[in-house]
């Protein structure tokens, strides 16, 4: 069980200082807890001897009044350093697993999904959290009121009245245990029964034109108000075992109480103890009552951090398989690039994604890639910027092996426009300068201007302020892939990659960008893949892939005279744009 | 179009106070049908605290009146022990039926609010579902009133500790009543304690929710976005971005942390400690002025101060969930209120649909009110006849069939079926009568017996596999292990897309409607699969009035009418050969069919 307190054991080193204070005012707070109702049992007892006097009065009055404003201090003191530490080790806890998340290479974000993510970073975190505040707080105080009453109520009052009146407590012990047991196994049929509820819901809503369209929506609904009652009924069992935890507490300590009375009484008639003594007694047994059920829910605590600090470490276990070279090249890429690929596969396919592809791209050139969905296109990027490395072949650029490079270099040097045009919600100008913050106004429009988008950017109210994902403001999906381009563009890369990029903007707007495009990047290298065939006819090389491979390579001309899929296809799509209105 | 536009879930954190109470009065019309529980269960409570500010009587007068004068003898003692210890087990027996009617009649109010939420939610119009993301309508009908049952249990605690100050104070007023007025005299303090406390707490918890949904908005964007990050080579950037966040975030727990710290528990403590000096500084004054203090009061008086404060600690703890509560209710209230609902039928509309004729008059469509998606559509299907609809994505295919469904409202123009206006027909008749089939075809979690029958009992399981038999589904799903019985998980996912789209015909046909839509139900398809459900569609299509919406051309050939759609229009119409023959649009799209084979 405190294997979790020995896992947490770097940060209670690291704020060592906070925790023993924290530790040590929790103590002192106890004791001077456990002092109050010995002040007032003294008290009590100088009354009925007709000893008390003013003096003595203010004395003990004084006292109170110091212990408590001593206390106030010490509470505040212990919340904010075992609560501040709390939340300290949750950050810490989750700015290690952010810096890691962005270590990690694709196959990582293949493994576990954003939701499986976002869950480790938030439940799992908390209930670290849960175990570095609370833990720590229940663990001492529990021990140290639950240690120090029971010494006073040994030492103060009277050892034998104490012994007799704890004998009821093992039975409170055993039966919030039991039926805390109890609890659970019902509690989890509540759950099963509200997840139905919830699945019915997720599902019908899902399907909710099936429904319409047979018109059963009424039946759907009477069978929800069956998944309600399931989940009334499940829930009533849990109450009915639920609701007997304080009443049998509350009978424990009722017995407690009567053993002390009937004793204590007896002992204060016998002049064995005074009647403040009683008084005082009867207190501390009202005191004993938390640190006996604090020890249920500590178990808990633990048991469930324990389990969640598990899981974050086997996170932060995980290691990218992109490593940079250990003398890497560090001067900026430049020249031909050679890529020859005899075979690649992803992890845990057999089928190999790529196999004898090889092409040879001239500085300053442009190579247009197309084919069907799945044919390999996007994996040839992947591995021109290392997001896998293992496969038979080589990747030379400007003939130095990319594997050689450092990565800052390959990433500086290389700029892809993805498919799926990921813009973050923050300005656009902001988007437009991702990779380079320190961008001017002036530069950010000239990116802009050539991936034509800087007029659109005008009509909005806020301009360049404008957010994305804003109410009110919402981008097409041509737009955004317009920005995306910008934002490659803004970074002035020696090679730029568009990955299908030109697929929700109109066909003037694509010529006008790839014409401009040609014209301020005559001296750069850019690889374009398309369904379009008019975003890559200009190209001076074009393969064609299919399952894998190069089925047809050449110029524009050169394929349509070949008359294969490249052909057929030209001619399917002049048809298409046809029947679109000419462009509509 | 208008259709694919999601709404953005709305992230206010705080409630202004008119909107509150206009909250609390929704939420507690929802409690109505179970007050009766609900006050009995107070009655229990007005007891447990009656009993709670007796019990230190019970000492206080043994103390006084037997152990301080030494008289004390062993049946005295055990009268009083057994009177402790029956007033105990009494309110443990009350403590119990308390809580446990308590929570059952909040569980009962919950699934009340549950069931007349989703019983609006089906009640909706397509256009709410078009627009609401299906995640948002399940956080509303199951988590919110979740939040809602927390919202009760804070409510419950309110009324107990209204009800223990009240009690013990009349305690106090019976025992002593110049020391009673000693508590009451911190009654405002503690008032002030409160409003302060709730001021800031509103805020301060408000600021924290909008850290964390920040932080959290900025962890799930930055996951979805690291390809781009490390292609920028801006993990580091975005690394002390987030930290920036993240600190955000600790700050406004610290200031929670803190604000707890300074006048939640510590300050309920400090405030006890006042009254119990109070008490014993009046007690001592009594003694030396009159000399009659009676230890046990003293004892009494001592034990009050914990029970009468406590609780307004555990009150003011609560504020933060009752704020949750509110904000719940709110997004509650929002959706009981929505205004989308599923199109009405005219009033006295009672017309039945026995031949499936159906004519279409200059029929104009469109979604927002600003956008034409249906221009002028004329067209008319004959008993019997088998229409089909073909265009590019966006020409308004689908949107015939959201009106002839009345999934949406019509604006202009008419639509007849037997000579009766749509709406004139009641929307049961219609369901019943015509037969949707979609391109999706959805199977919910069940089995395959289930989802053909769906909710109708009236048929039997030899109807149902009649109809499995009808379209041909009987032939893949007599080679299931089980049958009709198979499984089918979530979606139906365990089944290839012909054969989920076969399940989907059958369930159709089983309730033998007179007229049968198809919206692109092959479009998903792989041209092999649909050469066998090819003779179920066959089968379907006989005897009655069908309007197809096909993907693949081939398989309209047979069609007695083709409708072209373009831009909401129909440019063309005629039959396969007039079309072929026309060398249009149509013969177009057939020509590039031929190339994708």
């Amino acid at each position: 069980m405190f294997r979790t307190f020995k896992k947490l054991d770097w940060f209670f080193k690291l704020r060592w200082k906070s925790y023993t204070f924290g530790v040590v005012a929790l103590i002192i707070c106890a004791i001077l807890q456990v002092l109050n109702p010995k002040i007032v049992g003294t008290i009590i007892d100088q009354f009925v001897a007709g000893t008390l006097n003013w003096r003595t009065l203010i004395f003990w009055v004084s006292l109170i009044l110091i212990f408590a404003l001593v206390m106030y201090g010490l509470r505040y003191g212990w919340r904010m350093a075992l609560f501040g530490n709390s939340t300290l080790i949750e950050s810490i806890l989750r700015n290690r697993l952010f810096s890691h998340f962005t270590r990690m290479d694709a196959a990582f974000f293949q493994r576990y999904r954003t939701g499986d993510l976002m869950a480790h970073a938030t439940n799992d975190l908390a209930a670290i959290r849960f175990v570095a505040a609370d833990g720590v707080l229940t663990l001492t105080d529990a021990f140290s009121l639950g240690g120090v009453t029971l010494f006073s109520m040994f030492f103060f009052i009277d050892w034998k009245l104490t012994l007799f009146s704890i004998l009821p407590f093992p039975i409170l012990i055993a039966i919030s245990t039991y039926l805390g047991k109890l609890i659970h196994a019902r509690y989890r049929g509540a759950l099963k029964a509200f997840s139905s509820m919830n699945n019915h819901v997720q599902e019908s809503v899902s399907g909710i034109k099936v429904l319409k369209a047979l018109g059963e929506e009424k039946e759907d609904f009477y069978a929800f108000e069956k998944e309600t009652e399931k989940v009334v009924e499940e829930n009533r069992g849990v109450y009915k075992l639920k609701a007997g935890v304080n009443p049998s507490i509350e009978i424990v300590m009722g017995l407690t109480y009567v053993i002390a009375l009937l004793i204590g009484g007896n002992y204060v008639q016998t002049g064995r103890i005074s009647i403040g003594d009683l008084v005082a007694f009867i207190s501390y047994i009202g005191m004993m009552q938390w640190p006996l059920l604090a020890v249920g829910s500590l178990i808990n605590t633990l048991e469930r951090g324990n389990a969640a600090y598990d899981r974050v470490e086997l996170l932060l276990s995980n290691e990218t398989s992109i490593v940079e070279a250990e003398k890497p090249v560090k001067k900026p890429l430049d020249g031909d690039i050679d890529f020859d690929i005899q075979s690649f596969s992803y992890p845990n396919e057999h089928k190999p994604a790529l196999s004898h592809v090889s092409f040879h791209l001239k500085k300053g050139n442009t190579l247009g890639i197309v084919g069907r969905t799945g044919s390999g296109k996007s994996t040839i990027y992947k591995l021109l910027l290392r997001d896998y490395d293992l496969y038979k072949g080589a990747i030379l650029y400007g003939g130095i092996n990319i594997k050689d490079y450092a990565l800052q270099s390959l990433k500086e040097g290389i700029a892809i426009v993805p498919q799926d045009n990921f813009l973050f919600s923050t300005t656009i100008r902001d988007n437009i300068r991702f990779g380079n913050p320190a961008l001017s106004q002036e530069e950010i429009e000239e990116a802009a201007k050539t991936a034509h988008i800087h007029e659109d950017i005008l009509q909005f109210p806020k301009g360049y302020d404008t957010t994305v994902g804003e109410r009110g403001v919402s981008l097409s999906g041509g737009q955004k892939q317009r920005i995306a381009i910008a934002r490659a563009l803004a970074v002035e890369p020696e090679c730029l990659i568009l990955d299908d990029s030109l697929s929700a903007v109109d066909a003037n707007t694509e010529e006008a960008i790839l014409a401009s495009l040609k014209q301020k990047r005559s001296q750069k290298t850019t690889i374009i893949s398309a369904h379009r065939i008019s975003s890559i006819m200009q190209a001076d090389e074009i393969i064609v892939m299919d399952e894998g491979q190069i089925s047809e390579k050449g110029t524009h001309d050169q394929l349509i005279d070949y008359q294969g899929w490249y052909a057929e296809m030209y001619q399917k799509q002049q048809l298409e744009r046809k029947l679109d209105g000419e462009g509509a | 179009m208008g259709k694919g536009r999601k709404r953005l879930e709305k992230q206010k954190t705080s409630v202004s106070m008119k909107d509150t109470w206009n909250i609390l009065r929704h939420l507690f019309r929802y409690a109505k049908p179970y007050k009766v529980t609900f006050l009995v269960s107070f009655i229990f409570l007005a007891f447990i605290s009656a009993i709670t500010a007796y019990l230190p009587i019970v000492i206080q007068h043994y103390i006084d009146n037997y152990l301080a004068t030494k008289s004390a003898t062993l049946a005295i003692t055990i009268r009083v022990v057994v009177f402790y210890g029956v007033l105990t087990l009494l309110k443990a027996a009350f403590t119990y039926a308390k809580d446990y009617l308590f929570n059952t009649a909040a569980e009962k109010t919950v699934a009340n609010i549950r069931n007349q939420l989703y019983g609006k939610v089906v009640d909706l119009g397509m256009r709410y579902f078009d627009q609401t993301p299906v995640g948002t309508v399940v956080s509303r009908v199951t988590n919110d009133t979740e939040t809602i049952k927390d919202f009760w249990t804070v409510f419950i605690n309110l009324t107990t500790g209204l009800f223990n100050v009240i009690s013990i104070s009349i305690a106090m007023f019976a025992l002593r009543w110049q020391m009673a007025l000693v508590f009451i005299a911190f009654l405002p303090i503690m008032m002030i304690l409160v409003v302060v406390y709730q001021r800031k707490s509103v805020l301060i918890y408000g600021r924290m929710r909008e850290a964390l949904s920040r932080l959290n908005a900025k962890l799930n964007e930055s996951i979805s976005g690291m390809g781009i990050i490390q292609k920028y080579h801006q993990e580091k950037r975005l690394a002390e971005e987030f930290d920036v966040t993240n600190q955000t975030y600790v700050q406004a727990r610290r200031a929670m942390y803190s604000m707890n710290a300074l006048l939640l528990m510590p300050a309920i403590n400090l405030i006890e400690s006042f009254a119990l000096v109070a008490v014993l500084l009046i007690f001592g004054y009594q003694d030396f002025v009159t000399h009659t203090v009676d230890v046990g009061i003293i004892y009494a008086f001592t034990s009050y101060s914990r029970s009468f404060f406590q609780p307004i600690g555990q009150m003011m703890n609560g504020l933060s969930t009752l704020q949750d509560g509110i904000v719940a209710g709110k997004r509650i209230q929002e959706l009981v209120n929505e205004q989308e609902l599923a199109p009405r039928s005219n009033e006295k509309a009672g017309s039945q649909i026995t031949e499936g004729h159906i004519e279409v008059k200059n029929l104009n469509f469109s979604y927002d009110g600003e956008h034409q998606v249906l221009r002028d559509i004329n067209f008319e299907a004959k008993p019997g006849q088998t229409i089909a609809l073909v265009g590019q994505t966006g020409s308004g295919k689908s949107s015939i069939i959201n009106v002839l469904m009345r999934f949406y409202d019509y604006q202009k123009g008419e639509i007849l079926i037997d000579g009766h206006s749509l709406k004139d027909i009641p929307v049961e008749e219609i369901r019943k009568k015509m037969g949707l089939v979609l391109q999706d075809s959805f199977l919910f979690y069940g089995n395959i017996a289930d989802n053909i029958r769906m909710y109708n009992h009236e048929y039997s399981d030899a109807d149902i596999r009649a109809a499995g038999e009808f379209v041909y589904a009987d032939t893949f799903i007599s080679q299931l292990d089980k049958g009709y019985q198979a499984k089918v998980i979530e979606r139906g996912d365990s089944f290839s897309a012909g054969e989920r789209q076969l399940i989907s015909f059958a369930r159709t046909i089983l309730r033998s409607p007179s007229i049968l839509i198809l919206d692109e139900a092959t479009a998903n398809i792989d041209t092999e699969t649909e050469e066998k459900i090819q003779n179920g569609l066959v089968n379907m299509r006989k005897n009655r009035t069908s309007l197809i919406i096909a993907h693949r051309l081939s398989t309209i050939k047979d069609a007695d009418l083709i409708l072209v759609l373009r831009n909401g229009e129909i440019i063309e119409q005629g039959t396969h050969e007039d079309l072929i023959a026309e060398q249009g649009t149509y013969f177009d799209m057939y020509q590039l069919q031929t190339y994708q084979k």
